[in-house]
């Protein structure tokens, strides 16, 4: 018994930086060689899914891309599974970013779509901008932006990401304000994100809509689940995983998931031996 | 693969393995990664606002093609017509700039004035209507509803409504602090920090799954820059920074802390 003691004190003594290098492979190790583990969708993810299915056929939508390289690995593969879906059920998306560098994670999702073949290598998506998508760009401003696009769009965009002007866009023609679009969704990082288009977009017009978080924000969004002001939500990588099962496109997410399991099974080893560790030091210092 | 992707590719696995460094000890290489992205993201900011809203939404308003302000010289067309009223963002946006010199920096204030008002004004609306009413109505909850099963690990059931409205209340009555936390209303307090408590490890788990999904996304980049295509971009610069990192330890020994 003393020598299982000695070795859950000498664990819990363990340099910190011995815990990085065991992180550091539990990740990069499943990465190497991919394990394929089962993947199970969660209602709020189905609930997404559903939300965004149910968008009667060749809608207008509005896709917002409010996060960086920072956070990539988790809202890209949602934000493109979100356009995947869009494009499949024949909507028109248009594309805003609150995040100064959202333009260029719009530009590598919509990349990823134009330049993704079938096994007969012929493009899956046949997509034109100004056709099927239109990429209004960043404007800064946070929340003032989204109450701008409330009231009136053509305010706060006059220009296109390229520099066209939106008046002379024939997709625009019938968009005064979020109002005109069947459906928001945002793929948010933060600030400025879900929150400020829950309360300023979403809330105020009354138009559906639906995040993707990072994991960090999943319990302070979850209320707006509950409550019907976001019709389900994609939380952090195993929603982006859970998403790319339903809409049957196996991406980036899912190959992640084996990592961030392995990886948690590493963290809560050490929890549990650490808080194991705590207490048996502190009964052995009692006796002494 | 052009010259520009391989010596992004680089650039990108020396800022990521210079972050890593830090986890070993401070160092000069985390210092360097560290300054270059506070350094280049402000300029990034600082240069696609401009572009993006002061040039075509300030000066085109204030300056359009054929406006009354034409005569200066300065022409913008964004298809805005004149509006006299932008001069009012722009003056205070020049106040908050001027105030860099000491005497002068009392005209920030009104910028930060108009600024804190305008925040304040949005965010008490949004915050009220989205926040605070539509919570409390979700919260008000029928418990023992007929048409609801009594348990269910989804959804609604009588179970799950007298868990949300018991946890609801004694979390909130902990924060209630004009009567003294003892006795019946204690323990009534007490299951409140039990219910905070779950709350706070389920954002614990949820922030340590976020940051490990951070490293997937790290690690991925760099396995792909360790290919051929990239000139083995993340094996060169792993051994250069080991390296040199090793000789720079041997030279600054870590000094152990009390």
């Amino acid at each position: 018994m003393k020598f299982l003691e000695d070795i859950i004190l000498r664990l819990g003594a363990v340099d910190r930086r011995v815990i990085f290098v065991l992180i550091g492979l539990a990740v990069l190790i499943p990465l190497l060689t991919p394990i394929s583990l089962p993947v199970r969708e969660t209602p709020t993810t189905v609930k997404f899914y559903d939300g965004i299915d149910n968008i009667p056929k060749n809608s207008k939508v509005l896709v917002s891309f409010d996060y960086g390289p920072s956070t990539r690995p988790e809202i890209h593969p949602m934000n493109v599974g979100v356009l995947r879906h869009m494009l499949r059920n024949g909507h028109q998306i248009y594309i805003s970013c609150l995040w100064p560098d959202g333009i260029y994670m719009a530009l590598d999702a919509l990349e990823e779509i134009t330049d993704e073949v079938n096994p007969d290598n012929v493009s899956t998506f046949d997509i034109k901008e100004y056709e099927d998508y239109i990429l209004l760009g960043y404007r800064p401003g946070a929340e003032a932006v989204i109450k701008g696009l409330a009231s009136d769009l053509r305010k706060v965009y006059t220009v296109d990401a390229n520099g066209n002007f939106i008046d002379d866009i024939e997709m625009m023609d019938g968009i005064k304000n979020l109002n005109d679009f069947a459906y928001i969704y945002s793929g948010s990082a933060g600030y400025p994100g879900t929150f400020e288009w829950v309360k300023y977009g979403g809330d105020p017009t009354g138009v559906p809509m639906s995040s993707g978080t990072t994991s960090v924000q999943v319990n302070e969004v979850i209320p707006y689940v509950q409550t019907g002001q976001l019709i389900g939500l994609l939380a952090g990588m195993p929603g982006a995983a859970e998403y790319e099962k339903l809409i049957n496109v196996p991406g980036i997410a899912i190959q992640g998931m084996a990592a961030q399991s392995f990886a948690h099974i590493v963290i809560v080893f050490f929890i549990v031996f650490g808080n194991l560790a705590f207490f048996l030091k502190q009964r052995r210092d009692r006796k002494y | 693969m052009s010259f520009s992707a391989i010596l992004g590719a680089w650039i990108a696995a020396f800022l990521t393995l210079g972050i890593f460094s830090y986890l070993y000890r401070d160092n000069p290489f985390y210092k360097i990664a560290e300054h270059v992205f506070v350094g280049v993201s402000a300029a990034y900011v600082a240069a696609i606002s401009f572009w993006t809203q002061i040039y075509p939404n300030l000066f085109g308003r204030l300056f359009p093609k054929d406006g009354p302000l034409a005569f200066t010289g300065l022409e913008f067309d964004f298809n805005h017509e004149f509006n006299i009223l932008y001069l009012f963002p722009m003056l205070l946006g020049i106040m908050m700039l001027i105030s860099v010199f000491q005497q002068f920096n009392w005209m920030a204030r009104w910028g930060i004035a108009y600024t804190v008002a305008i925040a304040a004004g949005l965010k008490a609306f949004g915050y009220l209507n989205s926040n605070v009413l539509n919570q409390v109505k979700a919260s008000s909850v029928d418990i023992f509803s007929g048409s609801l099963p009594l348990f269910s690990l989804n959804g609604d059931s009588v179970f799950n409504n007298i868990v949300l409205v018991v946890g609801t209340l004694s979390a909130l009555m902990y924060f209630y602090f004009s009567k003294e936390q003892t006795g019946n209303f204690g323990r009534f307090t007490r299951l409140g920090i039990y219910f905070l408590m779950v709350s706070f490890g389920a954002s614990f788990g949820f922030a340590v799954m976020g940051r490990i999904s951070l490293l997937v996304g790290r690690f991925n980049d760099l396995i792909e820059y360790s290919s051929a295509d990239y000139n083995y971009a993340t094996l060169g610069v792993l051994v250069f920074i080991i390296v040199t990192l090793g000789f720079w330890s041997f030279q600054n020994p870590e000094r152990k802390e009390n």
